[in-house]
């Protein structure tokens, strides 16, 4: 029984030796693997900031009065607002914003600080609705700001008229939780960790058994007395250490250069990943039965990729999404870590509160590595 | 010569309609992309779970989250004993949003000293920004609401006069609703073009390459630049069909308006096209095999698609990123189709892009046939 066992761990040991061969021999195929997640992060960490604010602003102001200055003047402080660019009229606001060089813009007609004394000034705002993410923002923002400071004056012209002034009577204080700057990083960082890990861990094993199948090779190595078994965990095995390193390194990268905060617990962190890595190669072997060829592996990881960016809540909120999409979202295991990293990196939670992901990523990892192993042999049969 | 050309275009197309799967794909798999956009997807979040801890119950204390309610932005989904209850609902992702209000608070506000707290999840960037904007909006309207009755109570202010002495209206050209489609269509067009060329071009030579083809083509009369021009025009075509495919569902299936000249589109996209071309030959005189053009190529879209300016804004950018960003011929395509296709503006608006676009494409060609000639050798 011993020498048995024995046995089956130096065939194990053979497998993951020629693995690693193969694997550190691809050199490119290697450095790109090591290096795309690190060009993500840093293209993430500097290009990507989702919090619009200083929109280029063309101001149109045909007063040129106290009033009409106090009024930009509240909407540039802000900070939402950069004037950029002064310009004669309306027409000329709209075309600014139709070239591109503005994406919003403020119109004072002539007459402002008599109309503010008279109580029926009007000013108006444009917005570029081509880039709706920027405008979005822009759109509240201006309301409020605009709103605040008509109350502003009106407080001040009840005191000129010899009334009370009352303070606004509820004061509303927002905070927000586990990111008060609302900063991207802290909420961008985590999801792409995640994202990271499985396109890694889903491709690499997918292409590692695929390549095999179209050389021939596997006929090869099922003649020697490996079995399917062995050559599975044989291949998974290196797989998982590369994916490892890649999470050690994107991980730190975010924490120590990026300065995200990590508020969890590391160990519980690093368990739970462990736990994804285990049902991405689950994935990826799944779809390494299905596809006949590399091509045909790369379709797929593709459309997998795809899938994930957008219905996992990565990027785009779940909470909206009509439950049919939900459901094929539920199919990816990044759904289910991605709640678990915000959770534990962004949050600081344990598992008392993340339990329900971390079961149904358990499950999954179960029954992905089980269903993957019956279709291997029954494919090597 | 024609002739010859024309063997190779016979040759390249049945290879292309062969794989029936890959083209299925290729075609598709844009399709699914627009349809999980036209209805999966909101960057502008309505309906947040919100737990509310209202330790007053009075009539002001509902007034403030009914206000929350009627936004629309916001769904009661708990009324919970304490402050500390509603963060726990947060911790779980329960909600997203939490309401505390302090007991005493019909008094409070008479005395025009109330407060409450409003918490946001700040983990989801979408929700929380969008929460975080109509929270912060909508509490300050109905403080106002109600100083301004106060005041009209005390007769300081007389009923028929208009109360904010400045109204400011607020106007969203080319898209009034801030529908989130309208905005990634044009985009969405730029990115597939992009990458469908660059990685179907690279994808076609290094294949031929890596089967040892190349040689038997080279040994007949064909010369180089009919090569290029032959496994270039299928490609043209099928980006061509996926192009108007995503246009045609956009506008027809979820009406997305298209404002401008759609002649001049066509053209300047068809222009487009071949900076992607350029792009995928350059790419496959540096790529050894299949598997390394695959990954050149995913490289290429993804730095493309988050400096392009197809979903983060440039403007944002630090300008050394916006200087990489100028590398990739989806920078200038993506302004020229949003004016086209969503403001409806003309040549005489865009014309900085289209030259840019131009000599972009220019130099890529160049460069491309360059590196494809030497490949050759």
């Amino acid at each position: 029984m011993r020498g048995r066992l024995r046995e089956r761990l130096r065939r194990l040991g053979a497998v993951m030796r020629k693995e690693t061969i193969q694997r550190l021999r691809d050199r490119r195929t290697l450095i790109l693997i090591l290096a795309i997640p690190l060009l993500q992060m840093l293209l993430f960490g500097y290009a990507v900031d989702l919090t619009a604010d200083h929109l280029p602003t063309a101001i149109s102001d045909q007063s040129l009065d106290k009033e009409s200055r106090a009024f930009v003047d509240a909407l540039v402080i802000s900070g939402y607002f950069d004037a950029t660019l002064y310009v004669e009229d309306q027409a000329a606001v709209i075309r600014a914003i139709d070239e591109g060089n503005a994406l919003a813009g403020v119109v004072i007609p002539p007459h402002f600080a008599a109309a503010v004394e008279r109580g029926d000034a009007q000013a108006l705002i444009i917005l570029d609705g081509s880039d709706s993410f920027s405008v979005q923002a822009g759109y509240s923002a201006a309301l409020s700001i605009a709103q605040a400071h008509a109350l502003e004056l009106l407080a001040s012209k009840v005191q000129r008229l010899g009334g009370r002034l009352e303070s606004t009577p509820i004061e509303s204080s927002t905070r927000v939780l586990y990111n008060p700057n609302l900063d991207d990083l802290i909420f961008v960082m985590p999801g792409l960790i995640a994202m990271l890990l499985q396109v890694l861990a889903v491709n690499t094993t997918a292409q590692s058994v695929v390549r095999e199948y179209e050389l021939g090779t596997i006929e090869q190595i099922l003649v020697t007395p490996v079995r399917p078994i062995e050559l599975i965990v044989g291949k998974l095995i290196p797989n998982v250490f590369l994916v490892i390193v890649d999470q050690i390194v994107v991980t730190s990268l975010g924490v120590f250069w990026f300065g995200v905060p990590f508020r969890g617990n590391v160990w519980l962190f690093a368990w739970l990943s462990l736990l994804f890595i285990l049902s991405g190669l689950g994935l990826g072997l799944l779809i390494s039965t299905v596809a006949k060829t590399q091509k045909e592996t790369q379709q797929l990881t593709a459309l997998l990729m795809m899938l994930s960016q957008l219905l996992t809540g990565f990027i785009y909120p779940r909470q909206p999404m009509p439950p049919v999409v939900k459901a094929v979202g539920n199919l990816i295991p990044l759904t289910y870590y991605i709640r678990i990293v915000r959770g534990i990196v962004t949050k600081g939670i344990g598992v008392t509160f993340l339990w329900s992901d971390v079961l149904a990523l358990a499950v999954y990892a179960a029954v992905a590595l089980f269903l993957a192993a019956v279709t291997f042999r029954k494919r090597l049969d | 010569m024609l002739r010859r050309i024309w063997a190779l275009l016979h040759k390249e197309f049945i290879q292309t309609l062969r794989d029936r799967r890959t083209l299925l794909i290729q075609i598709g798999l844009p399709i699914v992309q627009l349809f999980i956009f036209g209805y999966a997807i909101r960057t502008n979040v309505e309906h947040v779970p919100t737990a509310v801890a209202d330790q007053s119950l009075d009539p002001a204390s509902r007034a403030y989250v009914q206000s929350m309610v009627v936004s629309g932005y916001f769904d009661v989904i708990a009324y919970l004993p304490s402050q500390e209850e509603v963060i726990r609902a947060i911790d779980e992702g329960r909600a997203q949003a939490g309401i505390v209000i302090p007991p005493g608070f019909q008094a409070s506000v008479t005395r025009g000293e109330a407060q409450a707290l409003l918490l946001v999840d700040g983990s989801d960037v979408f929700t929380s920004q969008t929460a975080y904007r109509s929270i912060t909006a909508i509490a300050g309207e109905h403080s106002t609401d109600l100083m301004i009755a106060q005041l009209q109570r005390a007769g300081q202010l007389r009923g028929e006069q208009r109360i904010l002495p400045i109204d400011t209206r607020v106007r969203i050209l080319y898209n009034p609703n801030l529908d989130d489609l309208w905005f990634l269509i044009p985009g969405m067009v730029a990115t597939i073009l992009q990458t469908q060329t660059v990685s179907l071009t690279a994808a076609s030579v290094v294949r031929e390459r890596e089967a040892g083809t190349m040689e038997q083509l080279l040994v007949t009369p064909i010369r180089p630049g009919e090569l290029m021009l032959g496994k270039i025009a299928p490609n043209i075509v099928i980006s061509m069909l996926n192009m108007l495919t995503i246009l045609a569902v956009g506008i027809f299936w979820f009406e997305v308006p298209f404002q401008g000249d759609f002649w001049l589109f066509l053209w300047l996209s068809f222009m487009y096209l071949f900076s992607g071309l350029g792009l995928g030959l350059l790419v496959s005189t540096v790529s050894q095999n299949q598997k390394q053009t695959q990954q050149t190529a995913m490289l290429i879209m993804l730095v493309g698609l988050v400096l392009g300016g197809f979903m983060f804004p440039r403007y944002l950018q630090p300008t050394w990123v916006r200087i990489i960003g100028n590398l990739f011929p989806l920078t200038y395509f993506i302004p020229i189709a949003r004016g086209i296709v969503t403001k409806g503006v003309g040549l005489s608006y865009i014309w900085e892009q289209v030259i840019a676009l131009l000599v972009y494409v220019v130099l890529v060609m160049l460069l491309s046939i360059r590196a494809f000639r030497q490949n050759l050798d």
